[in-house]
């Protein structure tokens, strides 16, 4: 635990440093952010609700999707992909550490920094051009807080899977990126599920893309209330844990894959 | 400390047909030929040794080293470092071991080299009076003060390779893989990196495996090397043996001070001669260098000379290129 709590700290001092990167993605997600905002409203016209979603949920849920753009890194992530092209996992190899805790200390960093740096200063920036709808209890917080946490989870296992392709595929990049976009997609960040196809909004059920984003945005809008909150979190949770252990079985398949047929 | 006796690795690669119809017949081919990256190694390598691992590009040197740091399984043979098999239990094992791959770095790129140090402190589980104890000790020896503080990024090559060196000593590992540890220095930090070895493998008993193109490397470092060729050891033992065997004739470069018509002496042969400089080529077993000097001023008139020990680099280049080793 206290290896993971400081390779975390570092993590963050590390993504810290890129403080003129984050920033700048930012001002893009936010004048992106305005532009959604634009077409969604054109799209509303008279009507005051689309599919339980009022004007101002909508406001709400494109800030909220360009704010968290970074803390999930939902158009893609290839670290753990270069490392294995460039042969700096070897190095990681020869380190007495899981592999599997160390991307996962590493990004607690990453999206604590992107968090803090792009996702609540968006929020700030937008709630000064725009009307935002805000959870109104303390105990609604709290279920944010928990979905954050667990859309989190589920955005690195997945991001994790898709980046061990690279151990099999001389060139997984193409791969990851038709993964990143079909996830982008599916988990609601271009568009809210609810304004998908019945048909759509049925088989995503049985797909982790809506445990990353969606449902942290159903919960935080007050779309869902009472137990389903309960249901949705632990639908989360269990995607969570499931896609980890995938993870650390695909990972230890592709190490033992690497030592006995080499790099 | 390391027993590897008849180690194999061989890969297989998918056979490639050539022309356009033959990479359709490559992608459905289940034809491989079999490369012998390593085949038939064996050698010991006893505790506190400093040991020079030598080859061209491609003799299957690093393919040997990630078996033995337990990146790669071998294909047969048996090896064994400290009684254990490094595949095996891979976290348990390479926290014994460490590791300078010159080329790259552990260190981690953004951060300031100290937080690299104290990551590495807790990953290993080092307890802190031992860190800081082996910390002070390094930052002397190593001189890295002035950089501690400054991202691995900024570093300066030499300065990069004193850092990963002491990063990788952190946890007193019984055994230490150097892989091109000198690439790129200049004189000066070349030889502050082999005092430092040096100092690592006397004092504190580590036993070294380096690899490296660099002779002089292992001439001032190691008792023993291992040379590898195609993936079969072509020679274990000391390199002045090797240099008496294959190596070149020493020289003596004599700067006459009057013209002589005949400047033969006995026990040396005149190489060449211009003006009044004469070369003489000998060997260690025929005359000494002093002998010879003797029986030279003894007859001539010497203004100046030198001698000229034979070149190690060229005898492992004639011993590549020529497979001087292989019967």
């Amino acid at each position: 635990m206290r290896v993971f709590w400081e390779m975390t700290k570092r993590s963050f001092q590390r993504y810290l440093t890129y403080r003129a990167a984050a920033l700048a993605g930012l001002a893009t997600n936010f004048f992106f952010g305005l532009l959604r905002m634009a077409i969604l409203l054109a799209l509303y016209g008279e009507r005051p609700q689309v599919a339980g979603l009022t004007v101002a949920d909508v406001i709400t849920y494109s800030a909220l999707s360009q704010a968290l753009i970074g803390y999930l890194s939902i158009f893609g992530w290839y670290d753990l992909m270069n490392s294995v092209y460039t042969g700096e996992i070897g190095s990681d190899l020869l380190k007495p550490l899981g592999l599997m805790r160390f991307w996962l200390a590493q990004d607690v960093g990453r999206a604590l920094v992107n968090f803090l740096l792009r996702g609540v200063l968006i929020m700030v920036a937008f709630e000064l051009v725009v009307d935002l709808v805000y959870p109104q209890t303390a105990v609604s917080w709290l279920h944010v807080l928990c979905t954050l946490i667990l859309g989190w989870l589920v955005s690195f296992g997945f991001r994790f899977l898709v980046n061990l392709a690279s151990f099999w595929s001389p060139d997984a990049r193409g791969m990851g990126r038709f993964a990143f976009l079909s996830a982008t997609f599916f988990c609601g960040q271009l568009m809210p599920i609810r304004f998908f196809p019945d048909w759509l909004q049925g088989w995503l059920q049985f797909t982790p893309f809506p445990a990353m984003f969606n449902t942290t945005i159903e919960i935080y809008l007050g779309t869902l209330t009472g137990t389903a909150v309960y249901l949705a979190l632990l639908n989360q949770l269990l995607w969570a844990i499931g896609l980890l252990l995938v993870g650390q079985w695909v990972l230890q398949t592709a190490v033992r894959r690497l030592v006995i047929q080499g790099g | 400390m390391i027993t590897v006796q008849n180690l194999q690795k061989h890969f297989k690669l998918n056979k490639q047909y050539r022309g356009a119809w033959g990479s359709v017949r490559t992608l459905f081919s289940r034809e491989y030929e079999v490369v012998k990256a390593v085949d038939d190694i064996s050698f010991e390598v006893a505790r506190g040794e400093l040991v020079g691992y030598l080859g061209p590009n491609g003799a299957g040197k690093s393919t040997t080293i990630k078996m033995l740091t337990g990146l790669l399984v071998p294909s047969g043979g048996e090896l064994a470092v400290n009684g254990r098999l490094p595949w095996r239990d891979r976290q348990a094992y390479v926290a014994r071991i460490g590791a300078v791959f010159g080329q790259r770095t552990t260190l981690w790129w953004d951060l300031p080299v100290i937080e690299s140090l104290e990551l590495l402190q807790h990953i290993y589980h080092v307890p802190n009076g031992r860190f800081r104890q082996n910390l002070a000790d390094f930052e002397t020896m190593l001189e890295l003060k002035p950089f501690l503080n400054t991202p691995v990024r900024s570093l300066s090559l030499g300065q990069r390779m004193r850092a990963d060196l002491c990063a990788a000593l952190l946890h007193d590992p019984d055994l230490l893989f150097l892989d091109e540890p000198t690439i790129g220095l200049d004189v000066v930090a070349k030889e502050r990196i082999r005092q430092f070895i040096r100092h690592v493998n006397r004092e504190r008993g580590t036993t070294v495996l380096l690899t490296t193109h660099d002779l002089s490397d292992v001439q001032k470092l190691c008792d023993r090397v291992l040379i590898i060729d195609r993936g079969k050891l072509l020679y274990d033992g000391s390199l002045d043996a090797l240099q008496t065997r294959f190596g070149g004739r020493r020289e003596l470069v004599v700067d006459l001070a009057e013209p002589y018509s005949d400047v033969s002496v006995a026990g040396a042969t005149v190489v060449a001669r211009e003006n009044g400089r004469v070369t003489y080529q000998f060997t260690r077993e025929e005359i000494g260098a002093s002998e010879l000097i003797g029986r030279l001023s003894q007859r001539f008139r010497i203004q100046d000379l030198a001698v000229r020990e034979p070149d190690i680099e060229a005898t492992v280049r004639r011993i590549y290129e020529e497979r001087l080793l292989e019967n």
